[in-house]
């Protein structure tokens, strides 16, 4: 069993700056923001996946499931978010996040990350190919 | 050449002077009014007791000591919160301990997907091939 919770995982002003960064890249991109830090219960990818279908919109939502004591990323993109938004794209931003989390940047790792996928959602969509 | 240097150089000794003299003029009322007022020629009321002299070290107390203390006092008491916090949040590098938080997430927070994992799970199966992400560890 996990140990009893010992208060908040962040500050205020932490909680605060995750919340403009999904609130900025919302702007940015067409895309929802859905960042989970915690324990993910059972197989990491299964239980984001789970996480991302209990979203509002899942299919242009984008779920970052952040698990520091396991320290397990996991990104999840909705269908219509994949169009603008490949899994290459997210393997980078992932590796942003990875390089902050692994020097101790829990809360610059999700906005750097956050941030990073919502330039790149942001690439416009193509009307006329040539 | 140009002419303008000469031009400039002939009107500079007209308009001197009578710069001079405009500055001067300008200068008169200040100089009445800050000539003219001195200290306050009046003297105390009659009816203001004299209390006799304090001390220095009362005058300190009252003027330096109370409000520094109280600027001291209201300072701790503002950074108080914040200190006690920090020893809270997570520190890098420990292992985590704290609820799991969900930024953007559904009302129900992590209830609600365990409530409703068995309908989503199957509903999600069929698109499980177009969901895109990435994973990773650190």
């Amino acid at each position: 069993m996990a140990p009893v919770a010992s208060g908040d995982a962040f500050s205020a002003a932490q909680r605060h700056e995750i919340d403009k960064a999904i609130r900025d890249a919302e702007t940015v991109c067409r895309c929802e923001f859905s960042v989970f830090v915690g324990r993910s219960e059972g197989e990491s990818r299964p239980f984001a996946e789970r996480l991302h279908a209990t979203l509002v919109a899942p299919e242009r939502s984008i779920l970052v499931l952040v698990d520091p004591a396991a320290k397990l990323l996991e990104i999840v993109t909705g269908a219509e978010a994949r169009r603008v938004l490949d899994d290459a794209e997210v393997q980078l931003a992932a590796l942003t996040m990875q390089s902050a989390f692994a020097s101790g940047d829990l809360v610059g790792g999700i906005v750097q990350g956050v941030q990073q996928l919502a330039a790149h959602a942001r690439r416009p969509q193509v009307r006329h190919e040539a | 050449m140009t002419n303008h240097p000469a031009h400039t150089r002939r009107s500079s000794p007209f308009r001197s002077p009578l710069r001079r003299v405009t500055a001067l003029l300008l200068l008169v009322p200040a100089l009445l009014v800050t000539s003219l007022t001195g200290p306050a020629f009046a003297e105390a009321p009659v009816q203001w007791e004299d209390n006799g002299p304090y001390s220095p070290l009362y005058v300190i107390t009252i003027l330096v000591v109370i409000p520094v203390g109280l600027f001291a006092l209201i300072t701790l008491l503002v950074y108080l919160p914040s200190m006690m916090r920090k020893n809270e949040s997570y520190q890098p590098g420990r292992p985590w301990r704290n609820e799991s938080e969900w930024f953007g997430g559904p009302r129900g927070g992590v209830g609600a997907v365990d409530s409703t994992e068995q309908p989503l799970a199957v509903s999600g199966s069929d698109h499980s091939k177009e969901r895109g992400g990435a994973s990773g560890q650190w």
